[in-house]
């Protein structure tokens, strides 16, 4: 352990290939995307903006047109305002969409907050936003249990996911009235397990994709005159998470028991990050499974050996960016695994963060 | 991903058959340079023309049931043709066990799919006859003993339905999960949901009696397979709920911190179940609890005995935690100065 195994190389140019051709085209037997399109868009332009690459990898002809084709996802009714996964319901344009909006296509939270992110990183000015539209839309959201639903009025499944893209974007636009917070805060600790992790659901086991999701919404969370976690609940998060680092390959788990996956990299060292805690890791060895996850063509997966997605991909160059800091900065390969600062929070380079804060919110009224 | 699944040996496209002529069909709207897009089957965008056109036209029949299910089989996650055979079943008034018995299928095909698990509650929520899901959920559990949806699907039925004939076997069906994998989490979960989170059901009121039980339980566990991070967890989580200190447990945990011993006697101890003969120890959580133990009682002496043991974590039997063993062991000694 005292000499590591150097870090293997990190394949650059064939992730960004990768990335370019899935957003140029995804395989007939991809279809179960197609009402997740927009999360698609999101890793792989992510991966490009990670990578460090998006102004020199694509035109700004290329990054006109994947704004436009965001926008148009864009959508307004009586729920308010956001955006859908793709045109899967469409039949005309959402621009030219006639006065009675289709209530059977309405904007989608998780889709809504991917669309956000990827026009922060495609540097767009959010002139077209509709700030009140999109708060309604996110109050609409929102169950009595203080959960949220994938859509308005209790369509769609309700768990953490959805809470936690309520909240980011509400932090996001520097507004958190037209939701109730307090309730949303209770249905968290619902979820919260014995362990020190929080499942899907209330009663569900923990799992460290939730845990990522409860952790940052209730630092999200507008402060209240106590802190979101007590010192014992904070311990006892950090502790599990820190135990799901797998001692013989370095990466995470997502529950108890199981094997390691690439995305809970992402998910579990996140959440270390954002209880304070990611110097009490191994970055080295987490890094290393990271690495041996890459596929020989480009492309990260879950586990070494299996296919790529875009999911595994993004998720585990944004985990390698985070703790590239806490790598040994001596090491062979060191440059080859360095990455811009990530905010681990809002899941996005720090620098596409501070465009999305100043830029969201409704400009100041002078 | 998984591959999406061919309907059945495809009758006519709905552009060919007559019974659908009235329908008009929507193409897809999509812009001049698309991003992502997904390079569709004939059938499934036929399909889903003929659904965009009915969800327009806002039909509810019997063939938009067929129409759905179709959609549905080409795509599972495709939320918004579940959503709206949802509503025309409702709107139908559609013998709702026929539709149960269909998502029986889906539910062994796709169980990883949010929507099919989603629809089925939604169903439930209207039969309210929750007793026969236990038998399909174990029977789903048998194939995929850690499908997060088919466990996730089963505490939500207890704790929403909460009807005492639910949760009459329910221990007996963790004795029997767990019996097929003791390091199977999902089962620990469980159990820990049944016994001290869904609330004190008849004949549990005596709870010293169930702490009791439980400690039994898990220690006998440990005796078994003492590397199980889940029993240890699950000893952590009866502790801590029940406000019990650690140190309640320092001659139980004692013998699995240390090699095992040359000879070893049969004894039976219900208490402290000795770790069995080919037990591979020392055990890391063990040494970490004895760790807590000692910092829990206090005291310059106890933190050193503390110290001593994240030291051997930290340099030898759990070196991926070694930066945390060491932050534990600065935390302890600042604290205890
Ligand atoms: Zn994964």
């Amino acid at each position: 352990m005292d000499v590591p195994h150097p870090l293997p190389p990190l394949a650059r140019s064939a992730h960004v290939a990768y990335v370019k051709h899935a957003l140029a085209n995804l395989p007939g037997s991809m279809v179960s995307l197609d009402a997740s399109r927009m999360a698609i868009v999101f890793y792989c332009v992510g991966s490009l903006d990670v990578l460090g690459v998006l102004q020199t990898e694509t035109s700004e002809t290329d990054r006109t047109s994947w704004r436009t084709w965001i926008w148009e996802q864009y959508v307004a009714g009586r729920y308010g305002t956001g955006f859908k996964p793709g045109p899967f319901m469409s039949s005309s344009s959402s621009n030219a969409r006639p006065a009675v909006p289709c209530e059977q296509d309405p904007p989608h939270i998780i889709m809504t907050y991917t669309a956000l992110l990827s026009l922060a990183i495609l540097r767009d000015d959010f002139t077209r936003l509709n700030r009140p539209g999109l708060l309604h839309f996110l109050g609409a959201c929102q169950n009595k249990d203080g959960s949220f639903s994938s859509m308005p009025f209790g369509g769609g499944d309700s768990d953490l996911r959805n809470l936690y893209c309520a909240f980011c974007i509400c932090s996001l636009l520097g507004d958190f009235s037209s939701i109730n917070v307090e309730r949303a805060i209770s249905f968290i600790g619902s979820c919260r397990t014995y362990e020190g992790g929080y499942g899907q659901l209330p009663s569900c086991e923990a799992q460290a994709g939730t845990t990522y999701l409860a952790i940052a919404a209730l630092r999200l969370a507008p402060p209240a005159p106590r802190p979101r976690l007590t010192t014992a609940e904070r311990v006892r998060s950090e502790h599990w998470l820190i135990h799901s680092q797998d001692s013989l390959s370095g990466g995470f788990r997502g529950r108890t028991g199981k094997a390691p996956d690439a995305c809970y990299c992402f998910w579990g060292g996140a959440a270390l990050q954002i209880l304070g805690a990611q110097d009490k890791l191994n970055a080295h060895e987490f890094t290393q499974f990271i690495a041996s996850c890459q596929f020989r063509f480009g492309g990260i997966a879950k586990t070494p050996g299996q296919h790529p997605d875009p999911y595994h991909t993004y998720l585990s160059l944004a985990a390698a960016a985070m703790y590239a800091p806490r790598l040994d900065q001596n090491e062979q390969r060191y440059g080859q695994w360095e990455f811009a600062p990530f905010d681990p929070l809002v899941n996005a380079r720090v620098d596409v963060v501070r465009w999305a804060r100043e830029r969201i919110p409704a400009p100041r009224r002078h | 991903m998984p591959a999406p699944e061919t309907a059945a040996p495809a009758k006519l496209k709905y552009a060919e058959r007559p019974e659908w002529a009235d329908v008009e069909p929507l193409q897809q709207y999509e812009i001049a340079n698309p991003l992502a897009p997904i390079l569709y089957s004939e059938e499934y965008k036929d399909a889903t023309d003929y659904l965009r056109g009915i969800v327009k036209a806002g039909e509810r029949s019997e063939r938009v049931l067929e129409l759905t299910e179709h959609v549905i089989r080409l795509n599972p996650a495709h939320y918004s043709a579940w959503q709206y055979r949802y509503e025309t079943l409702v709107a139908l008034s559609a013998p709702l066990d026929v539709e149960l018995k269909l998502m029986d299928e889906f539910a062994d095909k796709h169980l990883k799919t949010y929507q099919v698990w989603h629809h089925r509650r939604l169903l439930l929520l209207l039969t309210r006859k929750p007793a026969p899901e236990l038998a399909l959920i174990a029977r789903i559990l048998q194939r995929d003993e850690k499908n997060y949806h088919t466990w996730a699907h089963r505490q939500w039925l207890l704790a929403f339905f909460n009807e005492p004939s639910l949760w009459e076997g329910e221990l007996d069906f963790v004795d029997t999960m767990m019996n097929k994998d003791v390091r199977n989490n999902s089962v620990w979960h469980h159990r820990f949901f049944v016994v001290f989170q869904s609330g004190v059901r008849e004949g549990e009121e005596d709870r010293e009696r169930i702490l009791k039980r439980e400690l039994i339980y898990v220690k006998q566990n440990i005796s078994l397979a003492p590397n199980n991070a889940s029993a240890w967890n699950y000893l952590r989580g009866v502790l801590e709920h029940t406000r019990q200190p650690f140190g309640s447990l320092a001659a139980f945990v004692q013998p699995y911190t240390v090699p095992l011993p040359a000879s070893t006697t049969d004894i039976v101890d219900l208490e402290n179940p000795p770790p069995g003969r080919d037990a591979d120890l020392p055990c890391a959580a063990a040494i970490e609890f004895l760790a807590d133990v000692y910092e829990e009682r206090g005291g310059a002496d106890n933190v050193d005995k503390a110290v001593e043991l994240w030291r051997s974590l930290a340099n030898e039997h759990d070196t991926i935690r070694k930066k945390y063993w060491e932050w534990r062991i600065r935390e302890a000694l600042a604290t205890s100065s």
